[in-house]
C-alpha cells in the first residue's frame, strides 16, 4: 500500500518536473548573448577588467574571493557551523556510551596501508597545489580543503580513526576550523586598519612585504583567504567523518 | 600514428568490455571482483597510452611533454590504487563471510551470506 502511494507521489513529482523543464520558452537559449546573465554590464566588467583589477587570470576565483568576498566568507562560516552543529548533536562522552563497531584486535591490512603510505603524501601535495593554483586554473580553498580532508579520512579508513587522530587530533581539528575563519576575517580586518572597506584587500600592499601594487595585493589577499577556507574545510571534513563513523565516540570506529 | 592511437584505444575498450561481461556474468563475488579489477587497470592504462601517442601526433613540443608526464602520473596512480581497492573489497567480503562458489556439481546456490558478526 505504502509502496503504491509512494509510486504515485514520485510519478506526480516527475510529471511536475517534466512540465517545469518542458516549458522552455521561459529560459534563454544556450549561449544566448542577450540573456540576462550575459547582457548584464556586470558580467562584461568581470570578463574585461578582472585581470586589470587583480592580476588574477581565473576570473571565477576573482569573483568568488574578491568581488564577492563577503559571500565566500559566510560560506566558510556555514561550513564551520555545520561541523560544530554535528559535533554538538552527535558527540557523546567516552565513558557512558555503548561500545559499537570496530574490533581493536584487527590488524590493519598490509597491502592497503602500504598503498596509503605511498598515496597520502601525494594527495596532500596535490591539495596544496590545487589551493595555490586557484588563481590561474580551476581550484581554490574549498577544493583543496576537501582533497586534504580526504587524505586524513583515507588514513582513518586504512588504519583506524585513532591513528588518524594521532596525526590530526580532535582538538586541533576544531581549532583549525576556527583558525580558518580568523585568517579570512583577519585579511578583511587588516584592510580596515588601513582605512579601506572590510575585505578590500587592495590596500594591504602597505602591509605585505615585497608587494608594490594594490593589484598584486589583491592577488595575495585572495591566496590568503583561500588558505583560510582550506583550514576550515579540511578540519570540518575530517571532523564530520570522525563523528559520523563512530556515532560520536571519536575512537575505534569502522 | 593515428593507427597506433586507434589500436591502443580499441584494445583498451575490448578489455573493458571483457571486464564488464565478467562483472555481470561470473558466478560469485570473488570472480566478479577479479574480472573488474584486472580488466579495469589494464584497459585504463591502454587508453591513457593512446592519449599519450595522440598527444605526440604533431611532434613533441614542451606542452605535450607536460601532458605526457601528467598522464603518466594518472596511469601510475591507477596502477597503484585499482588493484588495492579490489583487494580491499575482496578482504571486506571475505571478512563478512561471503562464501566463494566452489564447483562441485551439487549446489547451485549463489552467494551465501553468513552473518559472522564479531
Amino acid at each position: 500500500m505504502m509502496k503504491k502511494l509512494a509510486g504515485i507521489v514520485v510519478f506526480m513529482v516527475g510529471l511536475l518536473l517534466f512540465y517545469g523543464v518542458s516549458n522552455v520558452d521561459d529560459f534563454p537559449g544556450w549561449g544566448d548573448p542577450d540573456s540576462p546573465a550575459n547582457a548584464s554590464p556586470l558580467s562584461q566588467y568581470f570578463i574585461t577588467d578582472t585581470i586589470k583589477d587583480s592580476e588574477v587570470p581565473n576570473m571565477v576565483t576573482a569573483v568568488l574571493a574578491d568581488y564577492r568576498g563577503y559571500d565566500t566568507m559566510f560560506e566558510t562560516v556555514v561550513i564551520f557551523i555545520a561541523g560544530i552543529a554535528i559535533f554538538a548533536v552527535v558527540r557523546v562522552s567516552r565513558n557512558n556510551s555503548p561500545v559499537c563497531g570496530g574490533n581493536k584486535d584487527d590488524e590493519p591490512d598490509l597491502i592497503i596501508t602500504t598503498t596509503c603510505r605511498l598515496l597520502v603524501p601525494v594527495i596532500q601535495i596535490f591539495a596544496l597545489y590545487v589551493l595555490a593554483h586557484g588563481h590561474s586554473s580551476p581550484g581554490g580553498g574549498f577544493q583543496g580543503g576537501v582533497i586534504m580532508g580526504a587524505s586524513f579520512i583515507l588514513v582513518a579508513v586504512a588504519w583506524d580513526l585513532d591513528t588518524a587522530l594521532g596525526r590530526f587530533s580532535e582538538k586541533a581539528a576544531i581549532a583549525c576550523a576556527g583558525l580558518g575563519i580568523i585568517i579570512y576575517a583577519g585579511f578583511g580586518l587588516a584592510s580596515m586598519f588601513y582605512g579601506e572597506e572590510f575585505l578590500n584587500y587592495g590596500i594591504t600592499h602597505k602591509l605585505l612585504p615585497g608587494v608594490e601594487s594594490p593589484e598584486m595585493a589583491r592577488y595575495y589577499g585572495m591566496l590568503g583567504v583561500e588558505v583560510g577556507v582550506m583550514f576550515t574545510v579540511t578540519s570540518v571534513m575530517f571532523l564530520i567523518y570522525g563523528l559520523l563513523s563512530t556515532r560520536g565516540r571519536m575512537s575505534g570506529g569502522l | 600514428m593515428n593507427l597506433l592511437v586507434v589500436t591502443l584505444i580499441v584494445l583498451g575498450l575490448i578489455f573493458f568490455f571483457g571486464g564488464v561481461v565478467g562483472l555481470l556474468r561470473f558466478p560469485d563475488f570473488y570472480t566478479r571482483m577479479h574480472a573488474a579489477g584486472k580488466a579495469d587497470t589494464l584497459s585504463t592504462i591502454l587508453i591513457l597510452g593512446g592519449f599519450i601517442v595522440y598527444n605526440f601526433a604533431e611532434g613533441g613540443d614542451a606542452a605535450s611533454w607536460n601532458v605526457l608526464v601528467k598522464i603518466a602520473f594518472i596511469a601510475l596512480f591507477i596502477m597503484l590504487t585499482s588493484p588495492t581497492s579490489t583487494h580491499a573489497l575482496m578482504q571486506a567480503g571475505f571478512e563478512s563471510g561471503i562464501e566463494p562458489e566452489i564447483d562441485d556439481d551439487e549446489s547451485e546456490s549463489t552467494q551465501e551470506k553468513k552473518g559472522r558478526d564479531s
